[in-house]
């Protein structure tokens, strides 16, 4: 845990004990792998949903992919490949980094189950036919995800799709949390590094970052080389792009 | 209009922000729903030592902005209290927060009429806003009622992409200079960049550097720093 992060825990209001962790303050708490899948289980059943997938975004701008990580059927995931076939992923792809909506598609005749969803969007049906329902997922650090039940028992009620989504968000910001402590290669930096490379990422030259920190320009160029080290990256922007998507700057 | 859009626009399912008033009355309509007396919607950006607060709709008296003050406003947005999707949220209290609200901030609210505010945080697609949700007095907004209010408002900003995007908050860059700027985000050079994207180092060149004023960035770490802060690569 780095030192800005024991900082915004000190800071953040007292939480009562059920209350999940929230942004800017504490770490999500991590789960496990089988928890995560138990717990989509759980909204699966009230979504009267068969089948569930879970994908991330790749965050390569356009060249980004939905990148499944788990399912109804796991270890198999054979779920995901069939429930975003048939174009609904390329869809999904594109309605994620716009719209926050649930997606559903179902053909013409079962689309009334559906009907009384407002502000959600509707996709093409699909040519295999079926219906499912995608609420799309951003955590705290700007990564984005898709839920997407189907099957054909699925009857999503208005009433309780808020709190389904509610807790698709919790889930996510659980799994990257899973995900962050996995990689435990969360490198230790020192105050000043992080400072200079907040600023850099603010825009400021390295002259500007001494005259600023009251530091020699070789100090600060030799801040910034041990960062960009640490965060085993090639330069410095890489290093600002690292930083960033893990959360040691924002 | 494709056979499918006619069918949609059928059965209603979408239903859409189209104009300011229309985004009015949502935040009105949902204002009332909870029992506040306030709403402020909220963009963020920030630049060099500073938050840059952007107001896209409010309910507020203007002296009360004023009073309050941009970086009053960014920083409840933006304190702990502000919960993302899918968290409890809690509220501030002014006068039970002295931690993070100065004395007279508290007290200025207060008399503003702002002494109970849900912060909220938004995610409209990759976008993030905030909104705050405020109330004369402590107790009279129905927190039960917080969560799906959080999340009716990122869907139905979702369908005011329109309103939104002349807000000039929506995703300035062209694909082209995206993609660049995310390959320089990965550590690539410049000719790194060209030889991936099969163009020249010019070609490339002049990609960022046109991301990098579409950003209102000074250089490059910045305009990645701008770009990944606002979700767009």
């Amino acid at each position: 845990m780095t030192r800005a992060h024991a900082r915004q825990t000190s800071t953040s209001p007292e939480v009562a004990q059920d209350v999940p962790a929230r942004a800017g303050g504490n770490a999500p708490r991590a789960i496990a792998l089988a928890d995560a899948i138990r717990r989509c289980r759980w909204i699966a059943i009230e979504l009267g949903a068969q089948d569930f997938a879970f994908c991330t975004v790749g965050s390569a701008a356009d060249s980004g992919r939905l990148v499944p990580c788990f399912d109804s059927e796991h270890p198999v995931a054979s779920a995901s490949t069939r429930l975003l076939d048939d174009g609904i992923g390329e869809q999904l792809l594109r309605q994620v980094r716009h719209s926050t909506a649930p997606c559903w598609w179902a053909d013409e005749a079962e689309a009334e189950a559906f009907a009384g969803l407002v502000w959600t969007n509707r996709l093409e049906p699909t040519a295999g036919g079926g219906r499912g329902i995608a609420f799309p997922v951003y955590s705290d650090c700007g990564q984005a995800g898709l839920f997407v039940f189907a099957g054909a028992q699925l009857a999503p009620s208005s009433a309780a799709l808020h709190d389904l989504h509610g807790r698709c968000f919790q889930l996510f910001n659980s799994i990257a949390g899973l995900a962050r402590g996995r990689a435990a290669a969360m490198p230790s930096m020192s105050r000043r590094e992080i400072e200079c490379l907040k600023l850099t990422s603010r825009g400021y030259t390295s002259e500007e970052i001494a005259k600023e920190l009251k530091l020699s320009v070789h100090t600060a160029n030799q801040y910034l080389t041990q960062t960009t080290q640490k965060l085993n990256a090639v330069n410095r922007m890489h290093a600002v792009a690292k930083a960033l998507r893990l959360g040691l700057i924002d | 209009m494709t056979a499918l859009a006619a069918r949609t626009a059928q059965t209603t399912v979408a239903a859409r922000l189209a104009s300011r008033s229309d985004l009015t009355a949502f935040f009105m309509g949902l204002t009332d729903e909870i029992g506040a007396d306030g709403y402020m919607l909220v963009a963020i950006s920030h630049d060099q030592d500073r938050d840059n607060l952007q107001i896209i709709a409010s309910n507020w008296i203007y002296d009360a902005i004023q009073m309050a003050g941009h970086a009053l406003i960014a920083g409840l947005a933006q304190s702990p209290y502000a919960s993302a999707p899918g968290v409890r949220p809690q509220s501030l209290v002014a006068s039970q927060a002295p931690a993070l609200l100065g004395g007279e901030e508290a007290r200025l609210l207060e008399v503003l009429g702002h002494s109970e505010i849900f912060a909220l945080r938004l995610q409209v697609g990759r976008q993030r806003l905030f909104v705050l949700f405020s109330a004369a007095e402590a107790g009279q907004i129905d927190a039960t009622a917080m969560p799906r209010a959080q999340l009716e408002c990122c869907y139905a900003l979702s369908q005011a992409q329109g309103i939104l995007a002349s807000a000039s908050l929506q995703d300035p860059l062209s694909d082209r200079e995206r993609e660049c700027l995310f390959w320089v985000s990965e550590g690539k050079t410049t000719e790194e960049v060209a030889l991936i994207l099969g163009v020249s180092s010019n070609t490339v060149n002049s990609y960022i550097t046109h991301a990098i004023q579409k950003l209102s960035a000074s250089n490059r770490a910045m305009a990645i720093a701008t770009a990944i802060r606002s979700g767009i690569i």
